[in-house]
């Protein structure tokens, strides 16, 4: 999972930015060639993109790049890589080390023993593991 | 009980971990309270009236003896020395210094407990039946599926922030016992007619400004299927529910406004992740086995033989006594050589729910000597011993009459579900605990508590209906007019089990009531059913044959303060 700070960032118009209501399965077709898909998090505490990367992940089987915009904090890093962002822009005044070490208090994403359910990373839950 | 194997308590020492890194961060400055807030909530810690206040997960209400001490050191090394079990099978404390909190969280890991998802907008703790695995009319066994539930949603990444708070609810057996109809989401153990065990999944029911009762979307969901049907819920709710309205954010509106779209979409959902994304949840007979395996009775109280005379040793006051609170207390266990005892937390001197450390310690005593070990929180706010012998009742009620824990009332007017109220919550209109104290000092003799017989009257203080008052026979709502308390009642409410079915929210009675009016109001409502009752009816049936209107005019009668209002 790769940090970024505002000024660092590609220019949005590089990517597709979706607006957090929009339905991702209906947009399948537009989506599908898309190097970059940015989804936003108008607030940090408004959980949709969460859902629509698990579902471009999962059920669309996405394979560019998802990027989160908008109001985007450290605390959110385990979030995002479980549900299948690569990148995230952090608004401002937020470090990236501290988003880098919110990733290691559970071990690493996609790590075998160390959530119970699966995410778009690893996509069995814990029970279903060893047979997966 | 369910015993943590390492993965388990590996993920709440990193959660607790986690949580002292964010405290660290709030305290040195560099994570305002906006960001710290969803952080902290998310491990149960509110900033309340007084001091923040913590609440502690009990996952499906079952709780060890040694965990009930923890609790009790926890209340004397960081709070002042008492806690305060709810309505949702979780423990409170409202007494600790938010700096020391981390310390709390690593000392409850050590013990296997944590304020993971005990609040925020996120899947909160997982309720059940406080007679769980123990009741005779158990159609299956719901705490596999419960502690399967609890680690698929505890720190799922997809459902942290939800449009609002999320709550499921389990029943095992054919009462309702865990007011199925007032969650976000109620299961129902159930068979199909070629006896294939599942569930029955109700959804969108809940209190606060608007109560309503969970519309029932899947006749039959087989057992394999609850994670992947959950997860299709979830889903449809976080990407639907509205965000705009912290009124109408719960599922139940997003229910009520799509109804049949709703139900469509949902299982729309559950075939794509079924049939699309390989349906990965889906519970394997090896884990339900490999879970089921640590809800086996206890063997030390199987085959429990000794001596059936009950009584043997009692003096004639003793054995009337005994009587009564085997009468009240005691009910009925799938192994006839068993009983659950009910110790009630509703005594005068201490609001409803509330334990000293020295009442949970000598609760844990109970439970290691009579009860293997294992205890439960019903919903009730009272604590159960769930393995009791037969034979070793008179014992237990003797240690339990000396620790206060043996007042006869289990069902009765003095049984008052009480959220904490006005005097610890911030969110709360009104005290909860002085209507409560009124009705129990009102309320003394057992004989004339047995003659009103079976009623729930719960007590919430403010809207957000922690005290359950939608679902109380009498229900009383704290609302704050100019400053001062006042309280609705209202009357008829039922929580879907056997004595008030079906379950659905009561009527008001009229304006409000002032603080001194309120339990003068509640005599004078209880007096009528006494005058107007028919042979054998119960409150709540007497409510439903005359309407709410006598009520009302006996309560109307009692006003002095609010009598111009009403004139």
């Amino acid at each position: 999972m790769k940090f970024l700070i505002e000024h660092q960032a590609d220019a949005p118009q590089e990517g597709r930015l979706l607006d957090n209501a929009a339905d991702v399965l209906a947009l399948d077709g537009q989506l599908r060639g898309a190097a970059l898909i940015l989804l936003q998090f108008p607030k940090w505490t408004d959980g949709r993109a969460y859902t629509q990367a698990a579902l471009l992940r999962r059920r669309l089987r996405f394979r560019g790049e998802i990027r989160a915009v908008g109001d985007v904090r450290v605390d959110m890093a385990p979030l995002l890589a479980r549900t299948g962002f690569d990148s995230a822009v952090l608004r401002d005044g937020q470090d990236p080390q501290a988003a880098e070490s919110a990733l290691r208090f559970f071990g690493p994403a996609g790590a075998a023993d160390t959530y119970y359910q699966g995410d778009a990373v690893q996509t069995h839950p814990l029970f279903a593991r060893s047979a997966a | 009980m369910y015993q943590y194997n390492d993965t388990d308590q590996r993920l709440i020492v990193a959660r607790a971990a986690q949580y002292r890194d964010q405290l660290q961060r709030h305290l040195a400055g560099a994570l305002d309270e906006d960001a710290f807030k969803p952080l902290r909530l998310q491990n149960g810690w509110y900033i309340q009236r007084h001091a923040p206040m913590l609440r502690v997960a009990i996952p499906y209400g079952a709780l060890a003896a040694r965990q009930l001490r923890a609790l009790g050191d926890v209340a004397d090394a960081f709070d002042r020395g008492y806690a305060h079990f709810t309505t949702r099978q979780n423990v409170q404390f409202n007494w600790i210094a938010l700096e020391r909190s981390a310390d709390v969280m690593d000392g409850l890991a050590r013990v296997q407990m944590h304020g993971i998802q005990t609040s925020g907008n996120c899947i909160r703790n997982i309720t059940t039946d406080a007679l769980a695995g123990v009741a005779p009319d158990e159609v299956a066994d719901p705490r596999p599926f419960c502690e399967i539930l609890r680690q698929w949603s505890t720190l799922h990444p997809e459902f942290a922030f939800l449009p609002r708070k999320f709550k499921i609810a389990v029943s095992g057996a054919l009462e309702d016992r865990v007011a199925a109809g007032w969650y976000d989401v109620g299961l129902h153990l159930t068979r199909d007619t070629a006896g294939n065990l599942g569930f029955r999944v109700q959804a969108g029911g809940g209190m606060g400004r608007t109560p309503i009762i969970g519309s029932v979307i899947r006749d039959f969901l087989p057992w394999q299927e609850l994670l992947n049907y959950c997860e299709a819920i979830l889903r449809v709710y976080n990407s639907y529910g509205r965000r705009d309205n912290l009124w109408k954010a719960r599922i139940k509106i997003l229910v009520r406004s799509e109804g049949e779209r709703f139900v469509a979409a949902v299982e729309r959902e559950f075939a794509a992740i079924r049939d699309e994304d390989g349906g990965a949840h889906r519970i394997t007979e090896a884990e339900y086995t490999r879970v089921a395996a640590h809800f086996v009775a206890p063997a030390e109280r199987q085959h429990a033989a000794g001596d059936a005379s009950a009584e043997a040793g009692l003096d004639a006051a003793a054995q009337r006594a005994f009587a009564l609170w085997a009468g009240r207390n005691v009910r009925a266990h799938r192994d006839p050589q068993l009983r659950v005892v009910t110790l009630s937390l509703k005594r005068a001197g201490q609001a409803p729910g509330d334990v000293t450390s020295a009442q949970m310690r000598a609760a844990a005593d109970l439970a290691d000597r009579f009860s293997a070990g294992e205890l439960r929180v019903s919903h009730q706010q009272n604590l159960l011993l769930p393995w009791v012998r037969a034979a070793e009742l008179p014992q237990l009620w003797r240690q339990a009459r000396a620790a206060g824990f043996a007042t006869p009332n289990i069902g009765l007017l003095t049984d008052i579900i009480a959220c904490p109220g006005g005097d610890f919550c911030g969110l709360a209109n009104a005290r909860s605990i002085p209507v409560a104290a009124g009705v129990l000092a009102r309320y003394g003799d057992i004989a004339e508590l047995l003659d009103i017989g079976d009623i729930d009257l719960n007590i919430s203080g403010c809207i957000n209906s922690c005290g359950h008052h939608h679902s109380g026979h009498i229900g009383v709502l704290g609302v704050d007019k100019d400053g001062a308390e006042w309280y609705q009642i209202t009357l008829g409410g039922a929580d879907g089990s056997a004595r008030a079915q079906p379950a659905g929210p009561g009527k008001i009675i009229g304006p409000s009531f002032a603080a001194d009016e309120v339990v003068d109001a509640i005599e004078a409502i209880v007096d009528v059913y006494l005058e107007r009752r028919a042979e054998g009816e119960r409150f709540i049936e007497s409510v439903r044959r005359l309407g709410v209107a006598p009520f009302a005019a006996a309560a109307n009668a009692v006003r002095h303060q609010t009598a111009e209002v009403t004139s």
